[in-house]
């Protein structure tokens, strides 16, 4: 029988089962390192860093997790404050890294110079677009909790990924659909 | 193309860039950096319980007027045909091999999953 989430952090909370904490980390790292590969520009390294960096804000604070939103909300939230605070930190963010790109072929993807021209228009956009994007539309979250995990107001949400959309289609146009 | 049409194929085309990250010692990492865990805890558990226990039957103990049901009972069960004896033995010792192995069980399906 699969433990949920909740059974997961309840075992943390409970005995400080560092084990049931590897199986959330497991199930959840691909879509965190993959959110902060992307906010980051593709440093990969860089994104990795701020993965574990959440992860371990995650198990030190994970009596602040209430289960009102899902795990993985939960998580993102955590991880796009790293990314600001490094952003912050630093006040310069990486820029993208093309062999690495090009080398993350996916066979999924008909076309990898599609899949690198989007990485690409991402990576322009500017961060509150990109991750409003990165968030609703790459990572299936709804408005209202990619609201929560930005602390922004819906309505920002809502202009932010419309305004995305709007300037990923622009450029874009030569791959559009026919 | 309408503008539908463009949306749905830049949905599907962002959606479809998300590639599985392997996890190639990720989590190792993480749990190794984890801090050592909170001493103490499971102890302290175990005090509680087996405290609360041991109240629990000195309460009973005494509204039972010094436990005194117990001796009472024991008479009764001393008073059973033998059968019976036998029949409340052997009923007990399943019901309770039952519930052991049911435990086991499920505590080893978890630590597989």
């Amino acid at each position: 029988m699969e433990l949920t989430d909740a059974d997961l952090v309840a075992r943390v909370l409970v005995d400080d089962d560092q084990h049931a904490f590897g199986e959330l980390v497991r199930r959840h790292q691909s879509s965190v390192r993959g959110l902060l590969r992307q906010l980051a520009r593709s440093d990969f390294a860089l994104a990795d860093d701020l993965a574990q960096e959440t992860f371990l804000r995650a198990y030190k604070n994970v009596r602040s997790f209430r289960g009102e939103a899902r795990f993985s909300t939960w998580l993102y939230r955590i991880a796009y404050n790293c990314f600001r605070e490094h952003a912050r930190r630093r006040k310069e963010l990486v820029g993208i890294d093309e062999e690495q790109l090009q080398s993350e072929h996916d066979p999924q993807v008909a076309d990898p110079g599609l899949r690198y021209d989007l990485m690409h228009a991402l990576s322009l956009l500017p961060l509150p677009e990109r991750t409003a994007i990165l968030l609703c539309c790459q990572n299936g979250l709804s408005h209202d909790e990619a609201a929560r995990v930005l602390e922004i107001p819906l309505g920002t949400v809502k202009t932010n990924v419309l305004r995305g959309r709007e300037k990923l289609k622009k450029m874009l146009t030569a791959w559009g659909p026919d | 193309m309408d503008e539908q049409h463009q949306e749905d194929w830049l949905d599907r085309q962002l959606r479809e860039a998300v590639s599985y990250i392997d996890d190639e010692g990720f989590t190792a990492q993480v749990l190794k950096r984890l801090p050592a865990r909170r001493p103490g805890r499971r102890p302290l558990r175990a005090v509680i319980l087996l405290g609360v226990t041991v109240l629990a039957s000195a309460i009973a103990y005494f509204i039972s007027g010094g436990g005194r049901f117990v001796s009472l009972n024991i008479e009764r069960l001393a008073m059973l045909p033998v059968l019976w004896l036998f029949a409340i033995a052997l009923g007990s010792g399943l019901l309770v091999t039952t519930l052991g192995l049911f435990a086991a069980i499920s505590k080893t399906s978890d630590l597989q999953s």
